[in-house]
């Protein structure tokens, strides 16, 4: 994204010759730029899980601030931040205050790598994938220094539940994009888009049964590194009171939720880019695709639709799942998901080298291995009207009312 | 061969259990945004038998003070000014601390007249609770206890005298 | 703090002797899941628990000395308070210990009355417990789903008898009011919502395997240490004891009813684990409906309330009456001194208030997050221990 910036610069503000001056000028709007977008995000994305929340919890969700309640995110945000900005007695004063900062970096520097289109990515580094993984471990460095500094005890299992949680969660997440590196043969998350298709059989996820099994595992080390349910337990609300943020208040406390919130874009992000096509359009190839500013944000929108769909699954799994113990989490990091992550590596290298991407039977692979996929959506499509046609009788019986209701509807 | 069952059992289960969260994105949400958005105030739509705020109807009370000593908390208080020349009894005051009252409906009950009942009212929320007195014969006010072989008086809508009282104290006109 | 905490010098001594690698964290009475206010004091090594002490008293507030201020017939909205969740059942439990006292007869609707009332509010109970316990696990779905059936029980008892919560339904001799033909409609059709609804909130999260998982073998109770401890209620049957007054002392008109005593048979563990009390919970529903369904179509009609002097003085004596509630066991024991239309003594005994002391015990070795199963799955209601 530096890149276009930096060329609309050159272009439009002759002040800027010096290419140095240019660089430090588009790396400036492009930070803006995703800054703005990361809020925007967050901010949105806790308006629509509470409204998701609600209808799941045959509640109504937030329908005061603005239409249809969608400004209750900004009134919130005010709210907090002019709260007092509270430090406990016997807290470590510095090490509290640049806490959420920590969380902040981490989150925030992924945005770096994160392609939402073709061109549009801040910078393509080569070490794309690699430089995710590591700047996602700072989370862990804030949250950790936030739950010890607190000086409450509550806080202090939250941090340390939390390290041992993302520290752990990372192996499985590390080998399952392993093996999308082997596959795409690079780093950078533009190339590894690149390596993938539009249609859904060319996504790598449907590569081979195995490179399915490897996406479900970081979807779900995904989870348990963004503390999203069940692996909510730094913050176990009805263990820990709050977990590591339980002594932070006002501004702090909005950046550890914005974090968090703004980290469901990252988590679903990644997946799609590297397990489900990423921006590719279908039937459009990469040369095509660079070239018009239509096509960019035509990919742009694919990319959305798909990190979207994925940010409603993770929101649904919040409010469907209880949550995990420390040991179990750990076992199934340790025994399940860590075994998983190395057999399917083991397996997507091994039909690799067998099949190569369009032999006849790399296809055969791919199409039965998107079928199963397929499959499995429809069967819960399936439950999912199943379910809902249990009650609905009896439902209309009882209230003398249908029981449909459209989700956007409020009552 | 028992790791993979487990796998597969949480699978499913997680699958299952998804479904029926997804499904109630499409079912009737069963909250309604109370007070300002529904076809009709709350107070008309529940049942009559209803245990609300309470209400005297002071034209058919009888003084007969049974209500008094039903109260297991002495939230009623009634003052029955008798004069000693004429034997007459006037009925000088009757609070109902509202405030106090746990609505458990037994001073309704001992009413012969059913003087004393309950309304469908639930919103009385004041800034003083001394408010929450509902005094039912104004100070300096003397009803006439009511006589059984009396002709009735015309009835008056349940909670109309309760609503008039908090309506007073809480200056809406 | 910890000093006027604790129940006597020797347990100071115990907590206070600094022991490497414990620490002391206190938990409540403002903590999201005691359960209404209760206060645990744990020691802990890290995650790994080494004991609970529970402090009680927080919500006393002297039922039974009130009982000996007010008369017999004013002390029924008071048992309301003790437990809020199964208001109905305490009614139930006093009218009958007076009833006795007194001699008095109950019309026989009324006693069908009563057993309607009381089994719709053991579900509501029950839809507490259970979903409060998902909660405590994680999962806020399933809590607040049973929160809209209790809401539907709530508008049957709000017609009932007027209420939500404190039902006050149950008078020396009979109840307040009588059921309307609509209602038992009503009733009938929320059974059939009800019932597939159940097993939805079972695929939801009775049988989710992280639910299972956090549950199975969790602070095994065993039958010993079940009677041992009086425990009652479906705790006491979760762990395998057949006991239910219901059928076992029969009172009311219950004996006239076909319905199971849900026993716990190890589920998906031990027998006595914490999904065992949970699924018994759960199970436990659905036979109240069954009873519910056999109850308003055996409805006999006739008086609801049997002629009762206003001013009760029963002659001299003291009983003893109880029944099953939600909760357990839930008894009466009233004194009458012959002279006074107020009890000369109420005592009260409730399952909450064992299901409390058992806690410390199954507390060794478990880990924080299996604490705050425990008290969900004993389903301790702070009120009902402390009266």
């Amino acid at each position: 994204m530096w890149k276009l910036t930096q060329e609309f610069i050159h272009k439009f503000i002759p002040a800027f010759e010096h290419a140095w001056l240019a660089y430090i000028a588009g790396a400036l709007v492009a930070a803006l730029a995703l800054l703005a977008f990361a809020s925007l995000f967050a901010g949105l994305a806790s308006y629509v899980e509470r409204r998701i929340a609600g209808r799941i919890m045959s509640r109504v969700g937030p329908n005061r601030v603005g239409p249809q309640g969608l400004f209750q995110f900004v009134a919130d945000g005010l709210k907090l931040v002019m709260k007092e900005d509270l430090v406990p007695a016997g807290a470590d004063p510095i090490l509290f205050r640049i806490a959420p900062y920590f969380v902040f970096a981490g989150m925030f520097g992924t945005f770096v790598v994160l392609p939402f289109g073709a061109h549009l990515v801040a910078a393509d580094l080569d070490v794309g994938i690699f430089y995710l993984m590591a700047i996602t471990s700072f989370v862990v460095l804030g949250i950790m220094l936030g739950g010890w500094s607190s000086n409450s005890k509550w806080s202090l299992f939250g941090g340390l539940r939390s390290a041992a949680q993302i520290i752990s969660y990372e192996i499985p997440a590390g080998i399952a994009l392993l093996s999308v590196a082997i596959f795409a043969g690079t780093l950078s998350t533009q190339g590894i888009i690149n390596a993938q298709g539009g249609l859904p059989w060319d996504w790598f996820a449907f590569h081979s049964p195995f490179s399915l099994v490897a996406f479900v595992i970081y979807f779900i080390a995904a989870l348990a590194e963004g503390n999203r349910t069940p692996f909510d337990l730094p913050e176990a609300e009805s263990e820990l009171v709050a977990g590591y943020c339980t002594e932070y208040s006002g501004f702090r406390f909005v950046v550890f939720f914005f974090a968090e919130w703004a980290n469901l874009w990252i988590m679903s992000a990644i997946s799609v880019l590297c397990f489900l096509g990423g921006w590719k359009i279908p039937f459009v190839n990469a040369p095509e695709a660079y070239s018009g500013w239509l096509w960019i944000l035509l990919g742009f929108v694919i990319f959305s639709v798909k990190t979207l769909a994925l940010v409603t699954v993770v929101m649904q799994l919040r409010w469907t799942l209880p949550r995990f113990r420390l040991d179990q989490m750990m076992n199934l990091c340790w025994k399940y998901l860590i075994p998983g992550a190395f057999a399917a590596l083991l397996g997507t290298m091994t039909v690799m080298a067998l099949f190569s991407w369009d032999s006849p039977a790399g296809i055969a692979i791919r199409f039965c291995t998107f079928l199963v996929g397929a499959l499995v959506v429809l069967y819960y499509i399936w439950r999912i009207v199943a379910n809902y046609r249990a009650d609905s009788a009896n439902y209309k019986k009882l209230t003398g009312q249908s029981m449909w209701y459209p989700p956007w509807r409020l009552p | 061969m028992q790791y993979f069952t487990n796998i597969k059992r949480s699978m499913m289960s997680v699958l299952e259990g998804m479904a029926v969260t997804f499904s109630w994105l499409f079912r009737r949400p069963y909250t309604v945004q109370w007070p300002d958005k529904i076809p009709e105030p709350l107070e008309k739509t529940l049942p009559a038998t209803y245990r609300g705020l309470l209400e005297v109807d002071t034209r058919i009370c009888t003084a007969c003070l049974a209500c008094e000593k039903a109260c297991p908390i002495e939230v009623i208080a009634i003052e029955v000014d008798r004069n000693s020349e004429t034997k007459e009894r006037h009925i000088v005051r009757f609070d109902v601390d509202a405030a106090k009252c746990m609505y458990c409906g037994l001073c309704v009950e001992q009413c012969p007249t059913d003087a004393i009942h309950h309304t469908t009212l639930f919103a009385a929320t004041t800034p003083d609770i001394g408010d929450l007195v509902l005094t039912f014969i104004k100070p300096g006010e003397r009803a006439l206890p009511f006589k059984p072989k009396d002709a009735p008086p015309a009835a008056i809508e349940r909670g109309a005298i309760t609503q008039a009282l908090l309506d007073s104290r809480r200056g809406v006109e | 703090m910890i000093k006027q905490e604790l129940k006597n010098i020797d347990e100071l001594r115990i907590l206070r002797e600094p022991v490497e690698g414990e620490m002391l964290v206190n938990m409540g009475p403002q903590h999201p899941s005691t359960h209404g206010v209760l206060n645990f004091l744990l020691v802990t090594d890290g995650e790994v628990m080494h004991r609970a002490v529970p402090h009680i008293g927080y919500l006393h507030r002297g039922i039974e000395k009130l009982a000996e201020q007010t008369e017999y017939a004013g002390f029924m909205p008071f048992t309301d308070r003790i437990d809020y969740l199964a208001a109905m059942a305490a009614n139930q439990a006093y009218a009958m210990a007076v009833e006795k006292l007194a001699g008095y007869v109950v019309p026989e609707r009324a006693e069908f009355l009563r057993v309607i009332a009381c089994e719709l509010n053991r579900i509501a109970s029950h839809l507490v417990a259970t979903g409060s316990m998902a909660m405590d696990i994680g999962a806020v779905t399933p809590f607040i789903h049973w929160i809209r059936e209790r809401e539907y029980i709530n508008e049957i008892t709000e017609e009932l008898c007027g209420s939500r919560l404190t039902y006050n339904y149950c008078r020396i001799g009979g109840v307040s009011h009588d059921l309307p033909a609509t209602l038992a409609g009503k009733i009938l059709l929320w059974l059939d919502h009800f019932e597939p609804i159940i097993d939805e909130f079972d695929r939801l999260i009775t049988h989710n395997e992280i639910f299972v998982h956090r549950l199975a073998d969790v602070c095994a109770i065993s039958a010993q240490n079940a009677t041992g401890y009086g425990l009652v209620g479906p705790n006491l049957r979760a762990s395998g004891v057949d006991w239910d007054l219901r059928r076992d002392k029969p009172y009311s008109v219950y004996d006239r009813f076909d319905f199971n005593i849900v026993l716990g048979k190890g589920f998906r563990g031990a027998v006595g684990d914490s999904y065992d009390r949970f699924v018994v919970r759960v199970l436990e529903m659905r036979e109240s409906c069954k009873i519910l369904r056999q109850a308003l179509v055996a409805l006999p009609a006739g008086e609801i309330r049997s002629k009762v002097p206003r001013v009760i003085k029963p002659p001299v004596g003291e009983t003893y009456a109880a029944v099953e509630a939600p909760r357990g066991e839930l008894g009466y024991y009233v004194v009458s001194d012959g002279v006074s239309s107020k009890p000369y003594r109420v005592k009260i005994r409730t399952g909450s208030f064992t299901a409390m002391s058992i806690i410390e015990s199954l507390s060794k070795g478990v880990m924080i997050a299996d604490l705050v199963a425990i008290i969900g799955s004993l389903d301790v209601v702070a009120p009902e221990v402390d009266r």
